[in-house]
């Protein structure tokens, strides 16, 4: 017994981790949910008329070097983001809620305490322009290329007698129809973040994805975030269904989510 | 594929259900996003802007990963 007690001791400092801000969160949604470490649980945080939902954590295990080192790891990555995601929704089924960025984190309660009644107007107001709405992600990706063999415009008989011209006529004909492609999914991007926009009470670009993260060899034109009325699931799937079928564009949409692009600014 | 519907993601409580959330859609948002309170607020446990630091580092780190989730003109 006599080495846990002398071991590291001043590891045993704790911080205060912030998952989110709301009006009132009822403590039972909360139970079970392991939060950013295990050890101590996640609870609400009374704040005046916010609540924070925090979770006290080993201040050794959240420096900023452990930070570097935690977000470098794409696993540890992951399980943070989904930890802290688990939270802020769970948080979400009470209410209005602001979710606050990931490794947001202060000394101590009463820095919750003092961070919360010093922002309290733009809390409030965040939750009074998000009440009753959800946030629903919206992705497009420019219709596939043709499959198989560029047609061979210069035909046969250049073989012999201008084997390099009809090459370059080949490439230029591929890169034209390329960037005709590439043009044409623009077009179709901006038409459904048109049509969107008249159906949402707000909305955001963020930035579109690379390949690798959008899997297989598509080409993401738009990544967008919509706030919408909840309980307006049906009629967004309708509207980007028939958006498909006029731009022929491949259209993913990921939701509801809590209003986690809508919370920033005031 | 052309004809392909789209769908929300397939669960029966969404907003509880963090499962089948795509990560790098998640991370859009836990990163970018909720930047309510300042920087110098969102502290480190030294009082530093610990997120913003992070986010660089994230940035050069994973970016083979997930290619750039942050919109040009977003918080950062």
């Amino acid at each position: 017994m006599s080495d846990l007690v002398t071991a590291a001791p001043q590891d045993t400092t704790t911080a205060t981790y912030v998952f989110a801000v709301s009006r009132t969160v009822d403590p039972s949604v909360l139970a079970g949910l392991p939060g950013m470490e295990e050890g101590a649980p996640v609870h609400v945080l009374p704040c005046g008329r916010l609540t924070a939902v925090v979770q006290a954590v080993t201040a050794a295990h959240f420096t900023e070097e452990a930070w570097q080192a935690r977000l470098s790891d794409p696993a540890e990555l992951e399980r943070c983001a989904r930890a802290h995601h688990a939270v802020v929704s769970a948080a979400a089924t009470c209410g209005p809620t602001v979710p606050l960025p990931l490794a947001t984190l202060y000394r101590g309660d009463s820095r919750v305490r003092q961070a919360m009644a010093d922002e309290a107007d733009r809390f409030t107001s965040v939750l009074d322009r998000i009440a009753g709405h959800v946030e629903w992600g919206v992705k497009v990706y420019a219709a596939p290329a043709p499959s198989g063999p560029e047609p061979d415009v210069a035909g046969a008989d250049t073989a012999v007698k201008g084997a390099g011209l009809a090459y370059l006529n080949r490439k230029r004909g591929l890169q034209q129809r390329r960037h005709h492609r590439h043009e044409e999914a623009l077009r179709a991007a901006e038409a459904v973040d048109a049509e969107l926009r008249e159906f949402a009470a707000a909305s955001r670009r963020l930035r579109p994805h690379g390949q690798e993260a959008s899997g297989r060899r598509r080409v993401q034109v738009l990544n967008a975030a919509y706030l919408v009325a909840e309980g307006s699931a049906a009629e967004l799937t309708e509207l980007t269904g028939l958006l498909e079928a006029r731009t022929g564009a491949e259209i993913e949409i990921s939701g509801p989510w809590v209003p986690y692009s809508f919370v920033g600014g005031a | 594929m052309t004809t392909r519907q789209p769908v929300p993601w397939d669960n029966p409580e969404p907003l509880t259900g963090p499962i089948g959330v795509p990560l790098v859609d998640l991370l859009d948002r836990v990163m970018a996003t909720g930047v309510v309170i300042s920087g110098d607020l969102i502290i480190a446990i030294a009082d530093v802007p610990l997120i913003r630091l992070s986010l660089h580092a994230l940035l050069s780190s994973v970016s083979e990963r997930v290619p750039a989730p942050w919109a040009d003109g977003g918080p950062l």
